[in-house]
């Protein structure tokens, strides 16, 4: 029943029905969290016995004066910045030319889902090569335009664009196939009534498209934020496990993996990571926010 | 405007024709019906018009202008869709204001239109709902606001009244008929409802299987159907449809052999039977068994025997209680006959033929 009132015992049936995900969920997600939290406020750390003698807040205070943490954070606002609108846009504006040639869509949409199946060592070995400042393919093409050979790997100028170009050329294929799935659930009537209305071709998109797309967008870019937000992998594996040229692309999460597995600063590391939680937090917030009053459900 | 079809075939697929060499002339200013079985192609015709589709052969003429070349946007008309097509993510004044926004019209101007078609559809309470809140009768009027905003010269109505209880479907047709009539709009008007067809249309097209079976006035076309399809889709209760050779024999005499010998199929209208006292134009007197009699309000049925054939007839309330057996009247008006290709070669207006 649709309006069915809540009793004991439908209450305690709907729970039972969320134990198993609710055990798993708690185990690997819930409790790793409040630890890593508790952790952060870990002073003084036997980890050998798992002894905490000391809590405070100096593990923030070190952060808050650390120049290394803060370049972290703004390489991953950069890299967020970067990575996210473009990747919105471009796999929109291909989703809508795969929507166009029907015929081709089912090829072009196995061809895009690739880069997100495939391993990020993979990808980032592709482009390590296509990268490469002698013999690579994109300093060639830049090289037929007249663009002197850029030093994408090795300049900490060029270091970054390099993590974002990487970057949101893997992204693609997920964005595109949720987009063709959003622009096939169009209904056309609604682009007919829109051509009988006088709406030309762009104002189709601007008044149909966009408003009846905008629940698959706004899933996009919050997967896409925070996604890009927890960027690591592929730092690791493009920069062959470094933060890149004089640590131009150090992000929060390199940061932190840093700190954990190389100088073994576990509660620094944790009061970065619960940095990066609020962080994550407060932009998701902004999103949802946002989202009432121009997501269409 | 006046709409003319010449010779127009239209397929979705290459291979079947849903439409074949269509040709008529809707009047300019006038109200025309598209009535017909459903998967006949009023929808179809509909979208032709409107441009939404382009025909695979023939020419569309909006007054002398050849528009066949041109799409929805360049003909401008109105249009309300059998599924009504609101936009969902637009509130109820968001989405009558819409072709005026795509017109260019100032937000003071739309909104002051807006609210008047609104309250000319009764859903001026309803202006800040999605379509989504609204009922079924409720979006149809709202789309039928809409099609009417930016003034058409045409205005195309796809069933746009389906969804509505029977008293407010009478009020909406009386109102869609009132605005046609003030503002003078061509209008085209797809409905499943005979009756609706019947009561506000100046003339009705029937389509079935890719032809238009008559395009007519609403009179002629129940008094002279020019075929079986259209004798047997138009009438409440269904005409009474027989062998013709059941009827030979007592129509000997009353119609001539040479229309006798061709015609494979008699209509006779429920309200052609009557008892003889109360004829008017009879042609001829029949003989049969009354097999049932069935008093509904005000409106009676009688199912008689003829013959071993079954025949309908409304005009038997006064049939005195308990009759087995008794003589009644075939009128004049109300019976037709058809030759093998279901064409009508007798009864209608040219029965003097
Ligand atoms: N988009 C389409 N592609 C292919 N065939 C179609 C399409 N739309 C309609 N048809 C076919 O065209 C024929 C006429 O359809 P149409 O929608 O015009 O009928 P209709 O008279 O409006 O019926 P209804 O009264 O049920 O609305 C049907 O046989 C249908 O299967
Ligand atoms: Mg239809």
């Amino acid at each position: 029943m649709l309006n069915e009132k809540p009793t004991v015992k439908s209450t305690i049936k709907g729970w039972l029905y969320l134990l198993p995900m609710l055990v798993i969920t708690i185990t690997f997600n819930i409790y790793p969290i409040i630890k890593s939290f508790l952790m952060s406020f870990y002073t003084k750390y036997d980890f050998y016995n798992d002894i905490v003698s000391a809590y405070g807040f100096s593990n923030f205070t070190y952060l808050w004066n650390d120049p290394d943490f803060h370049l972290a954070v703004r390489n991953t606002l950069v890299f967020v910045i970067g990575v996210v609108p473009l990747n919105i846009i471009i796999s929109l504006a291909i989703a809508l030319l795969l929507n166009k040639i029907k015929f081709l869509a089912g090829a072009f949409r196995t061809i895009y889902f690739l880069p997100f199946v495939t391993s990020t060592v993979a990808i980032a070995q592709v482009w390590n090569w296509i990268y490469h400042s002698d013999y690579g393919l994109l300093n060639y093409l830049l090289g037929l335009v007249g663009v002197n050979p850029i030093n994408w790997l090795n300049d900490p100028k060029w270091a970054m664009p390099a993590l974002i170009i990487m970057s949101i050329w893997k992204g693609l294929g997920f964005n595109i196939v949720l987009f063709l799935v959003g622009l096939n659930n169009i209904n056309t009537r609604y682009y007919q009534a829109a051509e009988i209305d006088g709406a030309n071709a762009w104002r189709q998109f601007t008044n149909v498209t966009l408003p009846l797309l905008s629940p698959i967008t706004f899933l996009v870019t919050v997967n896409g934020v925070i996604g890009s937000f927890k960027v690591f992998d592929e730092i690791f594996a493009l920069f062959q496990g470094s933060s890149g040229p004089s640590k131009s692309a150090l992000t929060i999460v390199y940061y932190l993996y840093e700190k954990f597995y190389t100088e073994w600063k576990y509660g620094i590391a944790a009061a970065s990571g619960v940095v990066l939680f609020f962080l994550i937090l407060f932009v998701t917030l902004i999103q949802l926010w946002y989202s009432r009053k121009h997501v269409h459900y | 405007m006046q709409v003319t079809f010449k010779d127009v075939t239209l397929s979705y697929d290459g291979k079947r024709d849903i439409l074949k060499h269509l040709n008529f002339v809707i009047q300019e200013g006038s109200l025309v019906c598209l009535l017909g079985p459903s998967g006949g192609g009023k929808s179809t015709t509909l979208m032709l018009i409107s441009g939404l589709l382009a025909p695979t052969h023939g020419q569309i003429y909006f007054g002398d202008t050849d528009v066949t070349k041109e799409d929805a946007l360049g003909r401008k008309v109105g249009m309300v869709f059998q599924n009504y097509a609101l936009y969902p993510h637009l509130t109820v004044q968001k989405n009558i204001e819409f072709p005026l926004k795509m017109a260019g019209l100032s937000r003071a101007d739309r909104a002051k239109k807006a609210h008047e078609l609104a309250a000319l559809v009764h859903v001026d309470d309803q202006l800040d709902k999605k379509p989504g809140e609204l009922s079924g009768g409720q979006q149809q009027r709202v789309a039928i606001a809409r099609a009417l905003a930016k003034e058409p010269s045409i205005l195309l109505l796809d069933e746009p009244l389906s969804n509505l209880d029977a008293r407010l479907r009478i009020e909406m047709r009386e109102e869609i008929r009132r605005i046609q009539r003030e503002t003078g709009v061509t209008t085209v008007f797809v409905t499943h409802d005979q009756d609706e067809a019947m009561h506000i249309s100046d003339q009705i097209m029937v389509l079935h299987d890719g032809h238009i079976q008559q395009f007519s006035t609403p009179k002629t076309l129940y008094a002279s159907p020019d075929n079986l399809f259209v004798a047997q889709f138009i009438g409440e209760p269904v005409i009474n449809s027989v062998p013709a050779s059941a009827l030979s024999h007592d129509l000997a005499g009353v119609v001539s052999d040479d229309i006798l010998s061709r015609a494979q199929t008699a209509g006779i209208r429920p309200e052609a039977l009557t008892l003889p006292q109360r004829a008017l134009d009879p042609l001829t007197t029949l003989h049969g068994k009354v097999i049932e009699f069935d008093q509904f309000g005000r409106e009676s049925t009688a199912k008689l025997d003829y013959n071993d054939l079954q025949l309908i007839s409304t005009e038997m309330g006064q049939l005195p209680h308990n009759t087995q057996e008794l003589d009644f009247t075939l009128e004049k008006k109300g019976f037709f006959l058809f030759d093998a290709d279901g064409k009508r070669i007798f009864g209608g207006d040219d029965h003097a033929e």
